[in-house]
């Protein structure tokens, strides 16, 4: 056997470390490459001579194959390209270092330095890309080159990490909160003792917040829209670089920040649950109102915008942009939904009805947009807290309303009020749940489902057509039920008062001021008319009433009975008006019509009675007994309810002051 | 593990008997039996905790103690066990049964105890948080490290990984710092001393950091643990009746499993741990609870004294494998020794089964937790309800 041939192959099969020693260049690897051709010619030429094979040279024929399958065969472009490679690599690498040594940025040194950093960046990837589809197996040239690109890649990576921060802090766009304004309604507070809520604290409310989903476009930009182009070359070069973690997490770390120094802007105190149970009323009220306002800024606006940036940015990604986004925004929406939750714990007196009616229609309102932020499967559990929270706030609405309308019902005095006056009670409510009409439509869908006991059903009419849609729903026939509630309560009021008449006054002014509540508000449309026809007719009641309860004795004692003298009676009739007189001008009577009518009224039994009176007597020398004439007395009425007390003889001077 | 498995049915397990739970006053026995019950299920269920692992042979099972997947069991424990207690509690109950005393300031101590649970569990879900920040970058050093073979620019990425992530995970909660406070100074510190005037946004971005954190600023995770177990008085005998002792140690359950979680998870504030809650060793459905207790505080003295974001396996052992890959990184010459690299490979290949574990179970927990807050919320409601029903003692339909 030819031992030629067996050191050939030996030597052969030993080529890569023969030829390829660590940092010898391509050029002396050719002469090596001419013999090993010739050496492997030879080869071929015994194993063509040869019909069998010793043992050792099989052995050796062996070696040589398994090294030969396991090289790769290099190109004769390949290792032209190579120094190209070399040179590309210490190209971009001068231009990486190059800035390592300058303190400046290279984003803010101008568009051609970024550009030119990319590019050097790209080439490092380039490079690395070339030298990958060398064999790695071996510790030759182009492992040491990948190596180095390698580690001029890390470099770069962290110079655009910290490029990255400093473009997204430097170029941050705040947006003024003042310019996006959702009205917001008046506070009402709750007051046990049902005193000082006037009307004109009222007045301007019930503007239903339409600023709704017909302008949804409320999308800012958070970073400067001239900036994203560099952001996603950035983006761009670092994920291909495989540094895709370090882009996210640096994005993420930068955003979050922004997101949590917006939220602070809104001043809303971190409260713990704790807390929040434990703080007076009218702070949380003001905190619930701050927070209505952010959740609405930062859903509608900020996380719509946040979403569209992540989308600018990662969209050509894959899924990045929803993780980053995500991870943004979960903690801040935990942060206001459990402020919420905090909230939805109770305990539910009337006067929170209205923030909760707030809290829940804002959520409500912001349903829609929240699907779009978060529709992804795998952010479900934030629309299920989302939705758990919409319907706790809901609950806790219902409650609140159902408390309001017990706590009329519980509501009691020892004392009758003053001049039986309208009660603060009557005011409270009637203003209460006119303020409430501004949320009919969430409180329809509120109370579909709670029972209620409607003491005035509304039948349908057949000219009732326009007002049933609001009479029939769920929020008329609460509101019914409130006020019927409340007639009680006044009705067990009235029985306070020793004096029967003050009675009907006192109900008089009450159910007046109800039904002008009524009739001057959108309640009119839930209360139907026939409540109103009913209530003027309990008006007439209470008025018939009075007149009976007061004037029909006095008005008797002119009557002659056959058994009391003339002067008697005069004087009996005299007394008996004075006392009325002196009673009931401190009675008051608020509403000048209505004083007005009961004024005419009372006159109109009175006056003719007392005219015929005195034209039967004015030929029986009854002058001398007859303190007032018709006219003085008529005028004398009018002072009725006016709620001052007028001694005798001014009004008779002074009759009508008012 | 799937995620059904770790949700056993709690329905099925509640064996007291509801229709005799209506039993008056007077049927003191049927009390004392379903008592007795009670009690052992709570035992029971603690007991499972504390036995080893099924698979001895696989350490790493992810069901060790202190594990993402045992904190998963615990706050399971606490549903089932919470589930039980209000069948108990509410369940065909009379209400005026429990608005007499001292039923009822038991009940409100209780309520409060709940409300202080809540606060927790929105502290422990941002702490999974930061945790959840400390696997993303221990992944950046997998990535890293993964790459075969890897030379100094891998080497100098996973470093830059791992010592934000050592920084991460050694926050010092006494200073109500969140560990994202630290990865944020690593990630962009390097030019900050070099580069003066031109990065002086960097510097001030603390200010607001601590927004994030669900709780507020002067919140203690110890204190409120403190101010649970504060008013937790044993019963005396007289007072053991009916629902007392129910009562009472669903109130340890709670605590203790708060108090867990508090230890595992980085939390604000939590000096001063572990002095703040004893459970009195005479009652047999302690006994488990008592043996885990003395375990974590072992282990939380060992750590307290070095500051640490918590007791969870997971992360105990992300800090170890970090603190060694570390060491190989500061010590890393190209071309490296074959023994060196092998160890640091295995290395890698740990700190990658536990990010797989991370992110199989962090998210898990954190909803599990959010279960937990969203049930006490609940039971909260209807024991007030039941609370305001007894007063006016209406029977609830």
């Amino acid at each position: 056997m030819c031992t030629f041939c067996i050191a050939t192959i030996i030597s052969f099969s030993k080529f890569p470390s023969v030829v390829m020693p660590g940092c010898q260049s391509m050029t002396t690897t050719y002469e090596g490459e001419q013999h090993v051709i010739a050496a492997a010619q030879h080869i071929l030429k015994v194993l063509g001579e040869n019909k069998s094979l010793t043992d050792d040279f099989r052995r050796v024929l062996t070696e040589l194959d398994s090294h030969l399958s396991a090289m790769t065969i290099i190109t004769e472009s390949k290792r032209r390209g190579f120094a190209e490679v070399e040179e590309q690599l210490k190209c971009a690498e001068r231009k990486v270092m190059r800035w390592e040594s300058n303190p400046s940025l290279i984003w803010d040194s101008g568009p051609t330095e970024a550009s030119e950093y990319i590019q050097a960046v790209n080439e490092i990837h380039t490079v690395m890309e070339t030298l990958g589809g060398l064999s790695m197996n071996d510790h030759g040239r182009p492992k040491e080159l990948a190596f180095r690109a390698q580690c001029v890649q890390q470099i770069a990576m962290s110079r655009l990490e910290e490029e990255l921060y400093h473009i997204l802090v430097q170029h941050k766009q705040s947006f003024e909160l003042k310019n996006i304004s959702f009205p917001s309604r008046v506070d009402f507070v709750y007051d046990e003792s049902f005193v000082s809520v006037e009307d004109e604290i009222i007045n301007d409310t019930s503007q239903r917040d339409n600023s709704g989903r017909e302008s949804n476009e409320y999308t800012v930009d958070l970073i400067d829209p001239l900036l994203i182009p560099d952001i996603k070359s950035i983006a761009s070069v670092m994920f291909a670089s495989g540094y895709d973690r370090e882009f996210c997490e640096a994005f993420i770390g930068n955003r979050k920040d922004a997101l949590d120094e917006h939220l602070s802007n809104f001043e809303i105190q971190k409260l713990s649950i704790d807390d929040v149970l434990q703080l007076e009323w009218d702070a949380l009220s003001c905190e619930i109102k701050k927070w209505v306002w952010a959740v609405k800024i930062i859903i509608r606006v900020y996380l719509a915008s946040e979403k569209r940036f992540c989308n600018q940015i990662l969209g050509d990604f894959g899924s990045h942009d929803s993780y980053c986004f995500v991870e943004i925004s979960r903690a801040s929406i935990f942060y206001l939904l459990n402020f919420g939750e905090a909230i939805a714990m109770g305990p539910y007196n009337p006067e929170k009805l209205f923030r909760f009616l707030d809290m829940y229609e804002v959520l409500a309102d912001l349903h829609l947009d929240m699907e779009g932020l978060f529709s992804e499967v795998a952010n479900a559990f934030v629309m299920s807290e989302f939705h758990d929270l919409l319907r706790r706030l809901g609950d806790s609405a219902s409650a609140a309303f159902l408390n309001f309308r017990n706590a009329i019902a519980l509501d009691s005095s020892t004392h009758p009020f003053p001049r039986g006056e309208i009660h603060h009670l009557t005011r409270y409510v009637m203003n209460y749940i006119k303020t409430l009409t501004a949320y009919c439509d969430t409180l329809n869908v509120l109370l579909k489902d709670q029972d209620v006991d409607d003491p005035n059903p509304v039948f349908e009419t057949d000219n009732g057509q326009d007002i049933c849609t609001s009479a029939f729903s769920p929020m008329g026939c609460h509101l019914r039920s409130i006020t019927s509630a409340l007639e009680s309560n006044l009705i067990r009021r009235s029985k306070l008062y020793k004096d029967g008449s003050l009675e009907h006054i006192f109900l008089m002014n009450n159910i007046h001021y109800m039904v002008q509540k009524v009739k001057g508000s959108e309640l009119r449309l839930f209360f139907g008319d026939e409540w109103i026809r009913k209530h003027n007719g309990k008006l007439q009641q209470h008025a018939t009433s009075y007149e009976r309860a007061t004037w029909s004795f006095v008005v008797s004692l002119l009557r002659d009975d056959g058994r009391t003298s003339l002067k008697e009676r005069c004087r009996r009739f005299s007394n008996a008006f004075d006392d009325v007189y002196k009673i009931q001008t401190r009675w008051r009577i608020p509403d000048l019509h209505l004083r007005e009518d009961l004024q005419i009224s009372t006159s109109q039994k009175v006056i003719p009675a007392y005219r015929a009176f005195l034209g039967i007597n004015s030929r029986n020398g009854s002058d001398k007994y007859i303190k007032y004439t018709s006219d003085d007395m008529e005028k004398m009425l009018l002072d009725l309810f006016a709620g001052s007390s007028m001694s005798l003889r001014n009004s008779r001077s002074n009759s009508h002051k008012w | 593990m799937p995620a059904t498995e770790n949700q056993p049915s709690f329905l099925g397990r509640i064996s007291i008997r509801r229709n005799q739970i209506i039993a008056m006053d007077g049927n003191h026995e049927q009390e004392l039996e379903d008592l007795e019950l009670f009690q052992r299920h709570i035992g029971d269920r603690f007991a499972e905790l504390t036995s080893p692992p099924d698979n001895q042979d696989f350490p790493f099972s992810g069901e060790s103690f202190l594990s993402i997947s045992w904190l998963r069991k615990l706050v399971d424990v606490l549903l089932c066990c919470e589930a039980e207690f209000k069948a108990a509690l509410i369940m065909g109950r009379d209400p005026s049964q429990i608005s007499k005393p001292p039923l009822d300031r038991l009940l409100s101590d209780y309520m409060e105890r709940a409300v202080k649970a809540l606060d927790i569990c929105n502290a422990v879900t941002g702490g999974v948080d930061s945790i959840r920040e400390c696997q993303k970058l221990a992944e950046i050093v997998v990535s890293a490290l993964e790459q075969k073979p890897f030379g100094d620019g891998q080497v100098k990425r996973a470093k830059k990984a791992l010592s934000a992530l050592m920084s991460a995970s050694a926050i010092d909660d006494k200073e109500n710092n969140h560990p994202r406070y630290a990865e944020r100074t690593w990630s962009f510190g390097r030019r900050g001393n070099n580069s003066g005037g031109n990065h002086k946004d960097r510097t001030n971005h603390g200010s607001f950091r601590s927004l994030s954190m669900v709780v507020a600023k002067n919140w203690s995770a110890a204190k409120q643990i403190q101010a649970m177990s504060s008013n937790l008085a044993v019963p005396r005998g007289g007072e053991s009746t009916g629902l007392v002792q129910p009562v009472y140690i669903m109130s340890n359950v709670m605590v203790f499993v708060m108090w867990a979680l508090v230890a595992a998870i980085p939390c604000q504030e939590r000096s001063g741990l572990l002095t703040h809650f004893q459970i009195p060793k005479q009652f047999g459905w302690a006994h488990a609870i008592i043996g885990m207790q003395e375990k974590i505080g072992e282990e939380w003295k060992k750590k307290e004294k070095k500051g640490s974001a918590g007791l969870l396996e997971e992360v105990q052992r992300m800090e170890k494998l970090g603190q060694s890959l570390i060491e190989f990184a500061d010590g890393f010459q190209f071309p490296a020794e074959d023994e060196k690299l092998e160890e640091a490979a295995a290395q890698v290949a740990e700190l990658a089964e536990i990010c797989q574990r991370m992110e199989e179970g962090l998210l898990p927990l954190q909803q599990q937790i959010r279960e937990v807050f969203h049930r006490i919320v609940r039971s909260r409601r209807e024991v007030l309800d039941l609370l305001d029903h007894g007063k006016v003692s209406q029977p609830i339909i």
